[in-house]
C-alpha cells in the first residue's frame, strides 16, 4: 500500500515536472513573441517619393578590404568613388546622400546598416573592389541579401503557418534568437525584388558604360546587407587583385565612370518609384 | 520479507535516479534557453566518448576537397585520403587541415597557409562549429570573391562529406566573428552553397 502511495506521489511528480517543463517552453516561446518587436517590413513604395540615399564606401580605418600588388587599398577607392558619387547625386538629383564614412575611419558593419535606418535609407548602396586569390579574376558584379534561400523559406512558412495551437511546437526547437532572426527575414524579404532590380539596373551600367566584364548579379549573405530595412546593393568594380585592374582603379578618371555608372542605375531605380 | 524491502530499495533507486536526472534535464533546458550554449557544449564534450572505435582509427577514407580553382572563380572538388575515426570532429578537422595544406592538382587553397585548426565541435542538431587560429583573418587581406571562396571552401566542405553536419559556425580563436575580411557574415550558422562549384 505504501509502495502504491509512493508511486502515485511520484507518478504526480512526474507529471507535475513535465508540465512545468512544458509552461518553460511556451513561456519562453510568448516572451519572444512580444519582445521582439517586428521592423517595419511592409514599407510600401508605389507612389511615394523616395528622399534618401545612403552610399556605404566599403572598409576603413584598420580594416582595409583587399589589398593590390602595387599596394592599392580597397577601402581608398571606395571612398574616392563615394565622395564623386555623393557630388554627382547632389549636383543633379534631389536627394539627401547621406554617407556611412566620409574620410579614412573604422566604422562597425552593424553601425553601417544602423546609420541607413537611422536616417530612413530609401535605397543603400555598398560600394567595394573586390580581390580574389586568383591573380586573373576581373570584371564587376552587384551583389543583393540571400537568406539562404531553400531552408530559410521553409523556416519563414513554417512560422507563418504555424499560428495559434501549432506554435508551440514548432518554436520548441528553437530559441528566442532564431524568432528575431525569422522576423528579420520576413522584413529583409519584402525589399529583395527592389534590392534585385536595382542590382540589375546598376550592373547594366556597369557592363556598357563602365566596360568591365560582366560577372552578373548575384545574392551572398553580406553582412553589411543583412540589417539594412530598405532596398540594398553591395557593388564589386572591378578586381584590385588583378594588376591591370588595379591601375584602372586608382585612376580619376576611371573612379568618375564608376560613380557614373552606379549614378546611372540609381536613378534609373529611383524614377521608377517617382 | 527481506526480499520485498530489497526490491522496494531498488525500486526507490531507480525513481531517485529518474528524479535527478529529470532536475538535471530541466537545469540544461534552462541553460540552453537562457543562453548557456557554451557550458552545455562544455559538458556534451567532457562526457566520455564510446570505446570500441579506437581499432578503426588506422582505416582511410576518401574524402571531397572544395579548391578554389586557378582557371574560373568557381570551387572545384578534389578528392583526398585522410585518416577515418574515431569521431566525426576528428575526422571534420582532418579534411579542414587537408584543405589548407592545399591542392595535390595544382588548384588553390582559399585559406591562409599558416592558418591551424583549433577545434571542429558537432551539436546534435547538425551544426559544425569549426574553430581556427587567427592567421585565418590576419594573413590575409579578402576581397568578397576571396572571402566567399575561403568561406565557403570550408562550410562545403564539412557539409558535403559528413551527414551530421548541416551548417557551419566559423569560429577564430574560439569565438564568434562577424567576418573574416568585412563581408560574408558569419553570426549565423551556414548552410553550404553549391552554386559556387564547377559542374
Amino acid at each position: 500500500m505504501k509502495l502504491k502511495n509512493k508511486n502515485i506521489i511520484r507518478s504526480g511528480g512526474r507529471l507535475v515536472l513535465t508540465a512545468a517543463v512544458f509552461l518553460f517552453l511556451v513561456s519562453f516561446v510568448s516572451f519572444g513573441a512580444g519582445k521582439s518587436s517586428p521592423v517595419e517590413a511592409g514599407r510600401v513604395y508605389g507612389g511615394q517619393q523616395m528622399r534618401t540615399v545612403v552610399i556605404d564606401p566599403g572598409h576603413g580605418g584598420i580594416e582595409t578590404g583587399a589589398k593590390g600588388k602595387s599596394g592599392t587599398m580597397e577601402k581608398d577607392v571606395t571612398l574616392a568613388v563615394a565622395l564623386k558619387l555623393k557630388a554627382r547625386i547632389e549636383s543633379s538629383m534631389s536627394y539627401e546622400v547621406v554617407l556611412t564614412r566620409d574620410r579614412d575611419i573604422d566604422v562597425p558593419i552593424e553601425m553601417r546598416a544602423a546609420i541607413a535606418n537611422n536616417n530612413k535609407a530609401d535605397v543603400f548602396v555598398s560600394i567595394h573592389a573586390n580581390g580574389s586569390k586568383r591573380e586573373t579574376a576581373s570584371g564587376s558584379e552587384t551583389f543583393f541579401m540571400s537568406l539562404n534561400a531553400t531552408d530559410e523559406e521553409t523556416r519563414r512558412l513554417a512560422y507563418l503557418e504555424n499560428r495559434g495551437s501549432e506554435i508551440k511546437d514548432s518554436m520548441a526547437t528553437s530559441s528566442e534568437d532564431e524568432l528575431e532572426m525569422i522576423l528579420w527575414d520576413m522584413a529583409q524579404t519584402a525589399f529583395i525584388k527592389q534590392s534585385s532590380r536595382l542590382a540589375e539596373m546598376i550592373q547594366a551600367e556597369l557592363n556598357g558604360l563602365l566596360g568591365t566584364r560582366n560577372r552578373g548579379i548575384k545574392q551572398a549573405p553580406f553582412k553589411v546587407l543583412c540589417g539594412v530595412a530598405a532596398p540594398a546593393v553591395l557593388v564589386e568594380v572591378a578586381f584590385i587583385s588583378n594588376p591591370e585592374e588595379e591601375k584602372k582603379l586608382t585612376s580619376d578618371r576611371f573612379q568618375e565612370g564608376i560613380a557614373s555608372a552606379i549614378y546611372n542605375g540609381l536613378s534609373r531605380f529611383l524614377r521608377l518609384y517617382e | 520479507m527481506e526480499m520485498e524491502k530489497e526490491a522496494t530499495k531498488s525500486k526507490s533507486a531507480k525513481w531517485w535516479v529518474i528524479g535527478i536526472l529529470t532536475v538535471l534535464l530541466i537545469f540544461l533546458v534552462v541553460l540552453f534557453f537562457t543562453g548557456g550554449e557554451k557550458i552545455k557544449r562544455f559538458a556534451e564534450q567532457n562526457l566520455p566518448q564510446p570505446e570500441g572505435q579506437v581499432s578503426e582509427e588506422a582505416e582511410s577514407k576518401t574524402v571531397t576537397l572544395f579548391l578554389l580553382s586557378a582557371s574560373d572563380d568557381l570551387l572545384h572538388k578534389e578528392k583526398r585520403q585522410i585518416i577515418s575515426g574515431p569521431s566525426v570532429e576528428d575526422e571534420a578537422g582532418r579534411v579542414l587541415s587537408e584543405l589548407i595544406r592545399g591542392s595535390e592538382e595544382n588548384m588553390i587553397s582559399p585559406l591562409p597557409q599558416r592558418t591551424q585548426v583549433r577545434q571542429v565541435y558537432v551539436t546534435k542538431e547538425g551544426i559544425a562549429y569549426a574553430d581556427f587560429s587567427r592567421a585565418l583573418v590576419e594573413d590575409f587581406a579578402y576581397g568578397s570573391s576571396a572571402e566567399l571562396s575561403a568561406v565557403y571552401a570550408i562550410v562545403n566542405s564539412l557539409a558535403y562529406n559528413f551527414k551530421a553536419i548541416k551548417k557551419v559556425v566559423i569560429l577564430v580563436e574560439g569565438g564568434e566573428k562577424d567576418t573574416l575580411g568585412g563581408h560574408v557574415d558569419l553570426s549565423r550558422p551556414l548552410s553550404p552553397n553549391y552554386r559556387l562549384v564547377a559542374e
